[in-house]
């Protein structure tokens, strides 16, 4: 009896699991079927190997973020494709006599995503948020800004600077702020965010799904997965012909180029150089390295715990007392061979580094040391440079020695040096550079740690050199601000831009200076200035200006913008409405085909379906037979 | 012992190793040395000592620690995780809650895989332990067993998503679904199921091996005991020996591996989610370890300990009906 019932019981499983299994592919054939009509929209899927930081211009700071506001959000002045000024939101800016003073008229045409218009009202209050929010990145350009923007009337603000300035009279895109809606913005700082995030603050506000003015908002974003960007409906500028914009967030390279190479996106940035070359004759593959606002460096500790209290600084850490020693430092900076590391490193796709402002930038804000200010590739000048300073090696183990009346007599020149793990080229360029400074007559121990590690250490002063690097703007001004006294990591806990602690009242004077320059020609020369000082005083000894390794399907879309060009950032990640959102095209669209669609890629649901089956089925089967057998026992 | 108090002994115990935890977590992440607060505004010009002090006031670091403490105990007792420090604002109940789903489905389905397929093999290699099936499994599951999966999973990845030499190019290079390809229904399964599939194959493979060898040693052993003897004595079939006998009392100890394995499944696959991008609980991790992220951190631990105290809480109390000797001692 009992047997019996056990054998119906699995034919009853069977039944349901052959039922299942039937039901599985019919709603998959469905699907199929369904799935098999070909989908109009293009879309455009790029990829990368970072997470946004936030998708809010209130709070976003890194330079991804930028790629999800250039397609929504006007700039007052715009970026053109070389870094120069182009009308923006503002079509004319009116500088009083004692350059104090700025009016600026503002665009009437435009309308915001969910209808309303775009005035000078949301232009005053952005900026006024901005300020009063301390808004992370926006804040950064309006510290001379005198007291509250004021609204004029509906295509008219104005605002007054705290001295005489060239920096607001729109001669240059220096005033990096996206404008917002104000009704949104409003209703936020009232704590009512319409995305429902909450506590409902203008920082924390997640601006998901975004109210934009350019020709894309932002629809959806996935933490960790992608971000989607949809057309704005109310866009009455020069149709884009891309439907969708796709940011999809890969962990590595390699994954990113097979993405790349089986269609699964259509545009990358790759970050290794090796992967890059991988793409290089891949088929249907464009590729282009761009040459950006970046560099690398080696920080050397000038001295956090020997420098006096200043203000919020108190001395810490215990640097190496010979780097505060300039000689030391340049021997350091003369032993560095930035063309070969550019060679073997970065495998001859950057460029060798001298100064802290980057060959792309703002035209004529860079300075290019020659002649005698330049200090060349030179390990004999170098030791030199250390023996007649005293520096000699006393006991015989190839290692110097500090002289005589330094700050620790006798000491031998041993230095920590800290490279990034999470930087594969940070830990390539060590051995070159160990080689080097060994050959000198400095030791150094190569200590790899990963980058939030080494920002601890370095906010610590615990360290002697290390690897890093940095992403400026193209207008110098935030770069050079980074190296001023105030600047220091302070106390051995918080942190602060200046990390190589260097301090010249000298220089901050003369950034001060540059900031209220009225002729641009004028203010040059004092940035020139300043970069010869710190590049003279080698705090930094920079490798390297790094490439952008990019990679695109060369058969499936065409129209990009490469800013700088001709070889500059494909997908113009500086500005306001950047151009690429609207040129970009699939190829063969003027023939009214070609194009891309986000397709899914893998077994059919049907055959899913078919498994699932098998596998149902299959179980089944399995469980009644061990049962059968168990059943049987005696 | 009785069984009601066996089983509240440990229960105690078990929240007991929990409150430790809680409180463990809190001291853990703060001894980590450097400001999340700086290091969330690190390397960009959005640094300067006003946003990083609004910053440290927001995420309440800017409190005494006996003050943080006790916020952070009372918002424990009220199931309330914060807000998230590096996702500006989030809840962190919601964004764990957003990748606990990818993390269980493709650490479950791997996990029960993984279990069901090493312990067939262990059990065929056990029961006829010398013969070829055993030599050639053994080599098999050690070889697994000591694979990187971190090697293995690049491996399948360009074999399987690139399609490298004979290798077609079948499977998505990774993540969890194809966005903006806006699938519904078993479409959407489907595509869930094209990206899970590589991930959930290297798992598989990756763990089957410590399975199949506990299994099989466990099986050995018990081949020799004398109720095995008995059994073949008293004329019942091999495979009534195998499958009514043997393998039952050879299961016991695959029991505490196969429940501790459910319960590190909320840890995620760290290797595996990077090399497939999948959107899991492991890279989160890692994000939140990056960033200093205390409150991700602390929410996150907190769900890694609570799965496996539950789940050794499980084991106990499973193990004490199957073996009451475990009960009496």
């Amino acid at each position: 009896m009992r047997r019996v019932t056990r054998i119906r019981l699995g034919a009853a499983m069977l039944l349901v699991a052959a039922v299942a299994s039937v039901s599985l592919v019919q709603a998959a054939l469905a699907q199929d079927q369904t799935g098999s009509e070909p989908d109009e929209k293009v879309v455009f899927t790029w990829g990368d190997t970072s997470e946004p930081t936030s998708l809010n211009p209130m709070a976003g700071y890194t330079a991804l973020d930028f790629y999800f506001w250039t397609p929504s959000y006007h700039l007052l002045i715009d970026f053109d494709e070389n870094f120069g000024a182009e009308p923006g939101l503002a079509t004319e800016v009116v500088t009083s006599e004692d350059n104090m003073t700025f009016t600026y008229t503002i665009r009437d045409d435009l309308v915001w995503s969910d209808g309303v218009p775009v005035t000078a009202e949301d232009v005053a209050y952005t900026l006024n948020l901005y300020k009063d929010n301390n808004a992370y990145l926006p804040q950064n350009y309006l510290t001379l800004i005198d007291g509250d923007v004021r609204l004029l009337d509906e295509t008219h603000i104005q605002f007054d600077s705290v001295g005489p300035t060239g920096l607001y009279n729109g001669d240059a895109p220096y005033m990096y702020d996206y404008i917002l809606p104000k009704h949104v913005f409003e209703q936020v700082e009232a704590g009512n965010c319409p995305d429902g995030t909450d506590p409902c603050r203008p920082k924390l506000f997640e601006n998901v799904p975004n109210v934009g003015s350019g020709p894309f908002i932002i629809e959806e974003y996935v933490v960790g997965q992608f971000v989607r960007m949809v057309r704005n409906p109310e866009w009455a500028g020069s149709e884009p012909q891309v439907d969708e914009i796709i940011y999809r967030i890969y962990r590595n390279d390699d994954a990113l180029s097979q993405a790349l190479q089986q269609g699964e996106i259509d545009f990358a940035y790759i970050d290794t150089p090796n992967v890059y070359n991988s793409l290089i004759d891949a088929p249907n593959i464009g590729t282009l390295v761009a040459s950006i606002p970046s560099f690398s460096e080696i920080g050397m500790n000038t001295g956090s715990a020997y420098q006096e209290a200043e203000g919020s600084f108190v001395p810490h850490g215990d640097g190496h007392p010979a780097l505060t020693d300039v000689t030391v430092r340049r021997a350091i900076r003369m032993a560095i061979n930035s063309e070969e590391l550019n060679e073997r490193v970065m495998l001859g796709y950057g460029l060798p580094g001298d100064t802290i402002i980057p060959p792309v930038s703002l035209a004529g804000a860079r300075y290019e040391p020659s002649g005698e200010d330049l200090i060349a590739w030179d390990l004999g000048g170098a030791a030199q440079l250390l023996e007649e300073a005293g520096y000699t090696d006393t006991d015989g183990d190839g290692v110097r020695e500090m002289p005589a009346g330094s700050l620790e007599p006798g000491r031998p020149l041993e230095l920590r040096y800290h490279v990034r793990t999470t930087e594969q080229t940070s830990v390539d360029a060590a051995p070159f550079v160990s080689e080097w400074l060994d050959q000198i007559g400095i030791a150094t121990e190569v200590i790899a740690v990963t980058g939030g590690r080494l920002g601890d250490i370095i906010n610590a002063g615990e360290y002697d050199l290390f690897s890093w690097g940095w992403y400026p703007d193209p207008d110098p001004d935030s770069a050079l601000s980074w190296f001023k006294c105030d600047q220091r990591p302070p106390d051995g806990a918080a942190y602060g831009n200046n990390d190589s602690y260097y301090c010249n009242p000298e220089y901050d004077r003369l950034y001060l200076e540059q900031q209220l320059a009225l002729d641009p020609d004028a203010r040059w020369e004092v940035v020139h200035e300043m970069q010869r000082i710190y590049y003279e005083d080698a705090a930094y000894a920079v490798m390297w200006y790094d490439p952008y390794f990019q990679a695109y399907r060369s058969d499936r879309f065409t129209g990009f913008n490469p800013q700088p060009p001709p070889n500059g950032d494909l997908l113009e990640g500086w500005g306001g409405v950047s151009d690429v959102w609207l040129t970009l095209r699939p190829v063969g669209a003027d023939e009214g085909g070609g194009g891309s669609s986000a397709e899914a890629r893998g077994i059919s649901p049907l055959v899913w379906a078919v498994i699932a089956g098998v596998v149902v089925i299959g179980g089944g089967v399995l469980i009644m037979r061990r049962r059968r057998v168990r059943d049987e026992d005696v | 012992m009785g069984t009601r108090r066996y089983i509240v002994g440990k229960v105690l115990q078990a929240a007991l190793t929990l409150a430790f935890v809680m409180v463990f977590n809190f001291f853990l992440f703060r001894i980590i040395p450097g400001d999340p607060a700086a290091l969330l505004l690190r390397g960009t010009s959005a640094f300067n000592p006003e946003n990083v002090a609004e910053v440290r006031a927001e995420l309440g670091l800017d409190e005494p620690l006996p003050q943080q403490f006790l916020t952070y105990i009372t918002d424990m007792a009220t199931l309330n995780f914060g807000e998230s420090f590096y996702l500006r604002g989030a809840p962190v109940s919601e964004v764990i809650a957003d990748r606990i789903w990818p993390t269980v489905l493709l650490l479950g389905t791997s996990a029960i895989a993984s279990a069901a397929i090493g312990l067939i093999i262990g059990i065929h290699a056990g029961w006829r332990h010398g013969s070829r099936f055993d030599v050639g499994s053994l080599s098999f599951t050690l070889f697994v067993y000591a694979m990187p999966e971190f090697w293995f999973g690049i491996l399948v990845l360009m074999a399987f998503a690139g399609g490298v030499g004979p290798f077609p190019a079948i499977f998505p290079t990774g993540g969890y679904e194809t966005p903006g390809a806006d699938l519904t229904g078993w479409a959407h399964v489907a595509d869930v199921l094209n990206h899970m599939f590589l991930p959930f194959m290297v798992l598989t493979v990756s763990y089957l091996g410590e399975y199949a060898l506990i299994m099989r040693n466990s099986l050995i052993d018990v081949m020799n005991d004398d109720f095995v003897q008995t059994a073949r004595a008293k004329g019942i079939r091999e495979k009534q020996v195998l499958w009514g006998h043997v393998v039952p009392n050879a299961l016991l100890p695959t029991i505490t591996l196969t429940l501790l394995s459910l319960g590190f499944i909320f840890g995620g696959a760290i290797t595996i989610e990077y090399v497939f991008s999948w959107p899991g609980l492991g890279l989160l991790t890692v994000q939140a370890i990056d960033t200093k992220d205390f409150a991700l951190l602390q929410g996150l631990f907190l769900l890694f300990s609570a799965a496996v105290i539950f789940a050794n809480l499980i084991a106990d109390i499973g193990y004490s009906y199957l073996d009451p000797r475990v009960r009496a001692a």
